[in-house]
């Protein structure tokens, strides 16, 4: 099938664009990558009168360092994330996880404030928000409003973003040199949805003692979750396998993941758990060899 | 009815202008407007690879861009593989290793390849196939195709 | 699809029942209703705006009531269709009595969701479920709190 007729935009700056939301309300939907956009309009499951393309607002591709924060305008490619060297040496979870969307195509096109904004259950970028306690900048006609992910996220496919609002700006923090991450997913076939994911980070002290963990969850709820108990579990403690299996377990309890044509609720509990141990062991290992690598 | 909007793009080094709907897909623009007929439409939802083409020198999916988006822009696409009749090493590989049957994702997966060994050509087997992951093919079962692509790499590598 | 779904509210059986029989009220509680219009007695002609982020439909058909068993069960057949697709539940609504200003509400519903929503938007289908279920149970609240006398 083939999309419903559609007034097309493709506006310059950020002003305009909200602007032109202002004007067509309700009907009027943003394109940024369109990569799950497109899929739905080409279903005609969405049909928006009006599109404001905004890959022509230049200002907003960029990847910045400010301090201690990654400063990352909402039409950065995931390709663009998973190519730069700054992401890399700031932000290993982020720069790991975009590398787990999809696929080279999908990325090419993709946005970092598109993928946040669609919310789909089961995205990674999402989930590394959750983890590593990012913030979202959103514009409209009122001004602009920095919001936490945990304000963010509503539901499934469902922010507190205004229909006249437009997101701008992803801002995350940079990981500390005593950080160990991985995300781990599951798939059943590379670049599908995840059934279930998880982002991990740790962070150890002189005696490789955590005194800090991050766990989030994605695929098991409406929204990404932190997994507070295991998180709290964690910390003070020495990251034995033990305690790493014991983390997981605890997600395993924590999380309470539906049944659906992908996964029993049962199954997704068990991944949950599976996925955190092995994100673990993967932070740890990261965690002892970059310290290695700092003290020679 | 939506007003067509006047489009410039460069295909395979050729500059078209024309005319588009809004809601025209890019890989309908290229097949119906321009009738190059190599870039094939699978699933519309960006899932089988079959639309892939090159835009600025990266792999992306017509059927999830609309005409109008590649406005300015480079794009390439199977037919413009080929050289005054030389075939590029990546058909040549595929022509020797039986890369193809029916052909329906070749030129997707052709497009994705040239965006890999693009940037690059020194990849481990596992690294290949998870590059091709995003084209689906009903025939082959594959292996030919990841050996077409290693053949390719190697014969880009010796120039 | 089924979905079995509970609540207890801070009313009197009685009171639940009245609420969620008054017609003056039904629109406030069901949910996306933008309008309700009654055929014959307990059938009604609806309007719903429904979905989930960027799916959303307005759906148009009908609500049932029947099956009444009062003040302990009934039934409510919500039907509707729209441009991603078809709904089409029936709900077994039973109020428990928990104390003499304390209700349990247990919802048992079946639905079927067809068309476009359903063939090639399954990932959204069992979000928007949650979703209606979460918006008709809060509605049903936001009600009691806000009347809180029963009307006759």
């Amino acid at each position: 099938m083939k999309p419903v007729s559609f007034d097309y935009f493709a506006p310059t700056t950020v002003n305009e664009a909200v602007a032109l939301l202002e004007e067509h309300g309700d009907d009027a939907k943003i394109l940024a990558g369109g990569q799950s956009l497109v899929p739905m309009m080409n279903f005609r499951l969405v049909r928006p009168t009006c599109l404001v393309d905004i890959n022509q607002i230049r200002d907003l591709a960029y990847i910045h360092e400010k301090d201690d924060r990654l400063h990352i305008g909402a039409i950065t490619r995931h390709r663009d994330l998973e190519t730069s060297t700054l992401v890399q040496q700031c932000n290993g979870l982020l720069f790991e996880g975009v590398q787990l969307i999809g696929h080279t195509a999908i990325r090419t096109r993709g946005t970092v404030g598109g993928s946040i904004i669609h919310a789909d259950p089961t995205a990674e970028l999402p989930a590394i928000l959750a983890a590593l306690d990012g913030e979202v900048r959103l514009i409209g006609p009122k001004g602009q409003r920095t919001i936490s992910w945990r304000d963010l996220f509503v539901t499934f496919f469902t922010t507190v973003i205004e229909p006249v609002e437009i997101c701008d700006e992803i801002i995350i923090p940079k990981l500390p040199s005593s950080a160990g991450w991985a995300f781990e997913e599951f798939t059943r076939r590379h670049g599908d949805f995840a059934v279930a994911g998880v982002a991990a980070v740790i962070v150890t002290d002189n005696n490789d003692r955590c005194t800090d963990a991050r766990l989030a969850i994605t695929g098991t709820a409406p929204t990404p979750i932190r997994a507070t108990q295991a998180e709290s579990f964690l910390v003070g403690k020495s990251l034995t396998q033990t305690t790493l299996e014991e983390a997981g377990r605890l997600v395993s309890t924590e999380v309470e993941p539906e049944s659906d044509v992908h996964a029993t609720a049962n199954y997704r509990q068990h991944l949950a758990g599976a996925l955190t141990t092995r994100a673990l062991q993967r932070a740890v290992e990261r965690c002892l060899s970059r310290k290695d690598q700092r003290e020679k | 009815m939506s007003k067509r909007i006047p489009i410039s793009v460069t295909v395979n080094g050729e500059t078209y202008e024309e005319y588009v709907q809004p809601r025209k897909l890019l890989v309908d623009f290229l097949r119906e407007d321009l009738r190059l007929t190599g870039t094939h439409v699978g699933c519309e939802h960006g899932i089988c690879g079959s639309c892939t083409i090159l835009m600025n020198d990266e792999a992306v999916r017509s059927c999830l861009m609309f005409a109008v988006q590649a406005n300015g822009t480079e794009l390439r696409t199977v037919e413009g593989l080929s050289k005054q009749g030389k075939l590029h090493p990546l058909q040549e590989a595929f022509q020797e290793q039986f890369g193809l049957q029916c052909g329906f994702c070749t030129p997707g997966f052709l497009m994705t390849a040239c965006d890999l060994l693009e940037h690059g050509q020194d990849y481990t087997e596992e690294e290949i196939r998870v590059a091709l992951s995003g084209n689906l093919c009903r025939c082959t079962g594959y292996q030919s195709i990841v050996e077409s692509v290693q053949v390719a790499a190697e014969k880009i590598r010796k120039g | 699809m089924k979905l079995q779904v509970e609540h207890v509210f801070q009313v009197s059986r009685d009171v639940l029942w009245q609420v969620l029989h008054d017609q003056t009220r039904m629109a406030d509680w069901i949910p996306g209703c933008e309008k309700l219009e009654e055929i014959e007695p307990d059938r009604f002609a609806a309007t719903m705006k429904i979905g989930v982020g960027a799916i959303k439909g307005t759906y148009k058909g009908t609500v049932q009531i029947a099956e009444k068993q009062e003040p302990s069960q009934y039934t409510l057949a919500v039907e509707g269709s729209a441009a991603p697709g078809f709904v089409r539940g029936k709900a077994l609504m039973k109020l428990h009595v928990e104390d003499a200003n304390v209700t349990r509400l247990v919802i048992d519903a079946d639905a079927q969701v067809g068309g476009l929503i359903a063939s090639v938007g399954q990932r959204f289908v069992s979000g928007i479920a949650k979703q209606l279920t979460r918006e008709l149970l809060a509605n049903i609240e936001q009600s009691l709190r806000s009347k809180p006398e029963a009307t006759a």
